[in-house]
């Protein structure tokens, strides 16, 4: 949540802000021209500034540069006006208001430095400070603590308390949050975000008065995949995380600007290191993807970039073990191997981790041994259009798209735990935008009410033909999308589910009458390569491989298990350039340490077809190397080598083959989907009977998807607190 | 230094500068021949004295070295400055201040040259 | 600082301001003691001490017109005479041998490195007058090229603080009798006080096995500096963080420009 000063936030939650589609700004640049003209002035300071009816005291404020300080208030959560610390006084009014919840009136002057003002301001933080401990120096928030500060700005010098303070008990709310009761001032952010944007009614109040509590009401967890994020919004040290406890302080950390790649949303994150160690993840403020949201995976999984790491390569001994070498003998086996092995029978799997760099390389590296054999872990169907059109493959509409639409279908997934922050921003439009949302495929909770219409592909056949009720709904709306998951288009009939998406969005389109830049289809996918591997041309699925078994296999991060050893002859070699010891490392002849995510600066391309670079927080552990180094190495030694030696002409390379790659934070537009769904009728598929089951229904799926997050011990717990509660997982609390 | 100190003395061109020492280049360039002549003739004596396992050619293609590495300079000023601080070097050299060490630092024996190529750099470290 | 200097400049028209400012310190001195009560961390003026060092800074600015280009008191009642690099003999001999300043004591002898100046050096003198127990300073300036005359013939303490600033500074002083490095490493590089001097350094130091003796080699530095981040990651208030006050406008007649 680091905002940068000059940051320019939607001034009015109600009113969503976004770039992308021009038909909606359209609309909009009408609605505010029409608005134009009952603009009210009001003076801040004496300075005139000329806001709609409206809006409040504190906005109108922010908009000629001048900020109130407050507690309570937070601009994407409800106003709720208790911790009164935002108090100015209004000329001619009495008695000072609470500028967070007040509109503005026409001709107001408000008086944000006044000595009234300034007087109500020190009340108030004396009171706040009259229950609040004074315990900074031991306390976690202390050096980033929006008490700390504004007392020191607007407090009084001095305490004239005598008096006993009030003591809470504190809750254990999960092996994420640590809770310091006593440290609350009660300003109900954490109620609201639970039940506003998280969508679980877990926190709540109970009380009166001085005895006012922030509590789960009974003893159990706060179940939610955005709960590390009250945290941020904790304006005191009442919230705070529990694997970062006691460990660092803001200050002596520092904090990289990068993008998280555990989902395939790229949410953009602060990675806070010190001495060369990853110490917490913060969000990064990106109104188009993740707001200043992040989902508890990103945040907490951090330790697992510290376990389970690969630092030295290895090779297999005679006696079948693994044995540390040096690259030099690493490299020159894998060389022979791909030098011995002819064409085709040299074939390479991609994991869900791996960025645009690696896999150009890779890919750069096996056609020069004259092989096509490049497949990506995660399946697509490539009958039909397969992923020759762009615009088949991603989330076209884009996340920030999503609040523009009044009608969602969700296909075979669980935006919940597939994308935590879509989810968000979903739950966000089906509040304040009233969209509804239909869902075919397994019931699950998606934290609000949706349409279920089945559970059957056989309902797409039905929608896509027009048989279904849920047609005249469809037919009705104004700006329809529609959200495939990945994981139901890697079933056997994963082209026929595609195919009927793809009429069904079609019809869609065609029924709307929405404009031509609309897009209908989209595929939300779950991990972070799978954009950029295809925009390269990797084959996705690993099907060929089974048919073709080849003699040297290169695993690059490839951990889900897709292809084993019994997939393969005897004699084959397996080499697997990696950074965590999982799935894929015990089962190959020669490991190559590779970087995770943190450690290399390289590109990822999210699932709306949004590239954006990671950032080098601290320096691969041990022997690792950053991927394409190492695959550039390999090159060498083959007697192949690849033509660039900087990370600056790897890029150059990514833009020759597919130029999207290297605009960064930028969405390339991709619109084809008439001529998607005519090659999808070419496909002649039956959907199978099986149902639609997304792989993660509940919370205990979310945790552990990868190899970092299966390496992180915090996950760990997480998963354990969620199956036996709590207390199975609480820690003696040192403080 | 001297470059900054040159370009700064190249834009007051027009103002009148205090000399440091030599009024015009000629004399500045006198100065210069005569330091290297000094350090010329204490070759032989620094060698001996430190007992350096170097012979005098080499000591004295080292001078020269030092020498054309400054040959660029044309500001009598900066010559100077030079000339003093080589002046400075001199003596403690002929005074024996300097330790051996300070004397071979200027052949910097020790140094690797810095591996230009992709896998060496690769076998090297992270951040080649 | 700026904000509390009191700006004097040798003619009519810095008497005038004087005259000006005594009778506001009359004020002053009465109110002090209620003030000092309430606000025991201000600083009290003693406006006695600084009509002192207002009256000889303006002597001495009246005595050496050619060399004496600024004088001004702080707020800490310490008198600063600004002066041109040709006059530092004879303003530090005039501040000796002057029966009413007899600053025969050279404290200190310093310099700072301001890169943006045009003469990046100011040189800095401080004096003590035990005569009278009184301080005075004395500035400076030069460029990394200009040298400045030694005060080694005025100040036999001069000696070892010139060679300090020599060897930090780089600035060089003409006819010093002794000129040579005093703190840093015979065949050291470059002058460590200069800002543009790395904080690392150019080069580290280690024995050498094989070599049997110490080696210098370019500097690598194995662990990352420690670098605090103080400004909080979470809410700002960039209305309260801007500078309160402009630094002050400068007075009429307090045309302090002719430094340049």
């Amino acid at each position: 949540m680091l905002r940068l000063p000059v940051v320019s936030r939607g001034l009015f939650p109600a009113v969503v802000t976004k770039g992308g589609a021009a038909a909606t700004n359209n609309a909009r640049t009408a609605a505010t021209a029409a608005a134009a003209t009952d603009l009210i002035e009001v003076f801040v300071d004496g300075k005139p500034v000329a806001v709609e009816p409206g809006t409040t005291v504190l906005q109108a404020c922010e908009k000629a540069g001048m900020q109130i300080p407050r507690f309570c208030y937070h601009e994407r959560l409800s106003v709720a006006g208790n911790c009164r610390m935002c108090l100015v006084e209004i000329e001619k009014v009495p008695k000072p208001v609470a500028a967070c919840a007040m509109p503005v009136m026409k001709g107001w002057n408000i008086l944000t430095n006044s000595d009234k003002t300034r007087k109500a301001r020190e009340g108030v933080m004396e009171f706040l400070l009259a229950n609040h401990p004074l315990d900074c120096p031991i306390c976690d928030q202390g050096g980033e603590c929006d008490l700390q500060d504004q007392s020191m700005q607007f407090g009084s010098d001095r305490s004239r308390f005598t008096e006993g303070k009030r003591a809470v008990e504190d809750k254990n709310i999960g092996p994420l949050i640590k809770t310091i009761m006593t440290r609350c001032i009660q300003c109900t952010r954490c109620v609201r975000f639970a039940s506003e944007i998280a969508g679980v009614e877990d926190l709540g109040t109970t009380g009166r008065g001085n005895d006012l509590q922030i509590g789960t009401y009974v003893e159990k967890m706060f179940m939610s995949e955005l709960s590390g994020n009250v945290i941020d919004i904790c304006p005191v040290g009442a919230l705070t995380s529990k694997p970062y406890a006691f460990t660092a302080r803001p200050w002596e950390t520092r904090k990289t600007e990068t993008i998280d790649v555990l989902d395939a949303v790229g949410s953009n994150i602060v990675v806070s290191t010190r001495g060369g160690e990853v110490m917490r993840i913060l969000p990064r403020i990106n109104e188009d993807i993740n707001e200043e949201w992040i989902s508890d995976k990103t945040r907490f999984a951090y330790d697992g970039l510290k376990r389970q790491r690969l630092t030295q390569p290895m090779v297999k001994s005679e006696s079948g073990q693994l044995v540390p070498t040096t690259w030099e003998d690493a490299l020159t086996r894998v060389a022979g191997a791909l030098q011995g092995a002819e064409g085709n029978d040299v074939a390479a799997v991609v994991g869900g981790l791996v960025d645009a760099e690696a896999l150009i390389s890779l890919k750069d590296l096996l056609n020069r041994l004259n092989s096509e054999n490049l497949c990506t872990e995660e399946g697509f169907p490539m009958a039909g259009a397969g992923s020759d059109l762009r615009s088949s493959y991603l989330l076209n509409t884009g996340i920030a798209g999503i609040e523009e639409a009044d009608l969602l279908l969700l296909v075979g997934t669980n935006p919940r735990y597939e994308a935590p922050l879509v989810n968000a921003r979903i739950r966000k439009s089906w509040l304040h935008n009233e969209l509804q949302v239909a869902l075919v495929g397994k019931e699950v909770d998606l934290s609000y009410t949706y349409d279920h219409l089945g559970e059957s592909p056989k309902v797409l056949q039905d929608i896509a033909s027009g048989n279904h009720p849920f047609c005249q709904v469809l037919a009705k709306a104004k700006h329809p999308v529609v959200v495939v998951g990945s994981s139901c288009l890697q079933r056997e009939d994963g082209a026929a589910i595609m195919a009927a998406v793809s009429t069904i969005a079609q019809n869609a389109r065609v029924s709307s009458g929405v404009e031509e830049n609309w897009k209908v289809l989209n595929v939300l996918h779950r991990v972070a390569s799978q954009v950029a591997a295809l925009d390269l041309g990797f084959k996705p699925g690993v099907e060929t491989l089974r048919k073709n078994p080849p003699k040297v296999l290169f695993l690059l991060g490839a951990d889900a298990g897709c292809i084993t050893r019994q997939d393969l002859p005897k004699d084959s070699v397996i080499i697997y350039q990696g950074h965590h010891g999982d799935a894929g490392a015990p089962v190959a002849d020669i490991i190559l340490p590779g970087a995770a995510y943190t450690e290399k600066c390289s590109t990822y391309v999210n699932t709306e077809g949004r590239s954006q670079q990671t950032r080098v927080a601290v320096t691969p552990p041990g022997m690792a190397r950053e991927d394409w180094k190492i695959i550039r190495a390999i090159s060498e030694l083959a007697g192949v080598p690849l033509p660039y030696d900087t990370l600056d002409e790897v890029r150059h390379r990514m833009a020759e083959v597919s130029p999207n790659l290297v605009r960064y934070d930028d969405v390339e537009e991709a619109n084809y989907f008439k001529q998607a769904n005519e090659l999808s009728k070419a496909v002649n598929q039956a959907v199978l009977t099986e149902l639609l089951v997304p792989p993660h229904l509940t919370i205990k799926d979310f945790f552990m998807t990868d190899p970092i997050s299966r390496a992180s011990q915090t996950m760990a717990k997480c998963v354990k607190a969620v199956k036996e509660g709590a207390q199975a997982v609480d820690e003696p609390a040192i403080c | 230094m001297a470059s900054t100190a040159a370009t700064r003395t190249a834009a007051a061109a027009s103002r009148v500068v205090k000399p440091i020492l030599s009024r015009d280049l000629d004399e500045a360039k006198r100065r210069v021949r005569e330091l290297y002549r000094a350090w010329y003739r204490e070759v032989p004596n620094t060698v001996a004295m430190f007992q350096l396992d170097i012979s005098i050619r080499q000591g004295r293609n080292k001078v020269r070295e030092m020498f054309d590495k400054n040959k660029h300079v044309t500001d009598p000023r900066v010559i100077d400055m030079l000339v003093i601080k080589g002046k400075m070097e001199l003596q403690e050299t002929i005074h024996v201040w300097k330790q051996k060490t300070h004397i071979m630092r200027y052949f910097h024996e020790s140094e690797e040259p810095r591996s230009a190529d992709f896998l060496s750099k690769f076998y090297k470290g992270h951040d080649p | 600082m700026a904000a509390s200097l009191v700006r004097l400049v040798r003619g009519g028209l810095g008497r005038s301001f004087n005259v000006l400012n005594r009778s506001v310190s009359v004020i002053q001195q009465q109110s002090r003691l209620q003030s000092s009560d309430v606000k025991p961390t201000v600083r009290p003026k003693d406006a006695v001490a600084h009509n002192h060092l207002v009256a000889f800074g303006e002597y001495v600015a009246e005595m050496m017109p050619k060399y004496i280009q600024q004088v001004q008191v702080t707020c800490y009642n310490e008198l600063e005479v600004m002066i041109h690099p040709d006059g530092v003999i004879p303003v530090l001999t005039f501040l000796r041998d002057h029966t009413n300043g007899q600053f025969r004591n050279l404290i200190d002898l310093t310099a700072v490195d301001i890169p943006t100046r045009q003469n990046r050096f100011e040189i800095v003198y401080n004096l003590l007058s035990l005569r009278y127990n009184s301080r005075i300073r004395v500035k400076t300036y030069t460029d990394e090229l200009t040298p400045v005359d030694s005060a080694v013939s005025v100040h036999k303490a001069a000696n070892w603080y010139e060679r300090e600033v020599w060897d930090m500074f780089g600035i060089f002083f003409a006819n010093h009798p002794d000129l040579r490095r005093i703190l840093t490493d015979y065949g050291f590089e470059g002058h460590p006080f200069r800002k543009d001097f790395p904080l690392s350094g150019y080069v580290e130091v280690r024995y050498d096995d094989e070599l049997k003796r110490v080696v210098a080699e370019p500097v690598e530095l194995a662990q990352e500096f420690r670098k605090f981040d103080l400004n909080t990651p979470w809410e700002v208030f960039p209305a309260y963080r801007e500078p309160k006050e402009a630094p002050p406008t400068l007075e009429a007649g307090d045309t302090s420009t002719e430094k340049k």
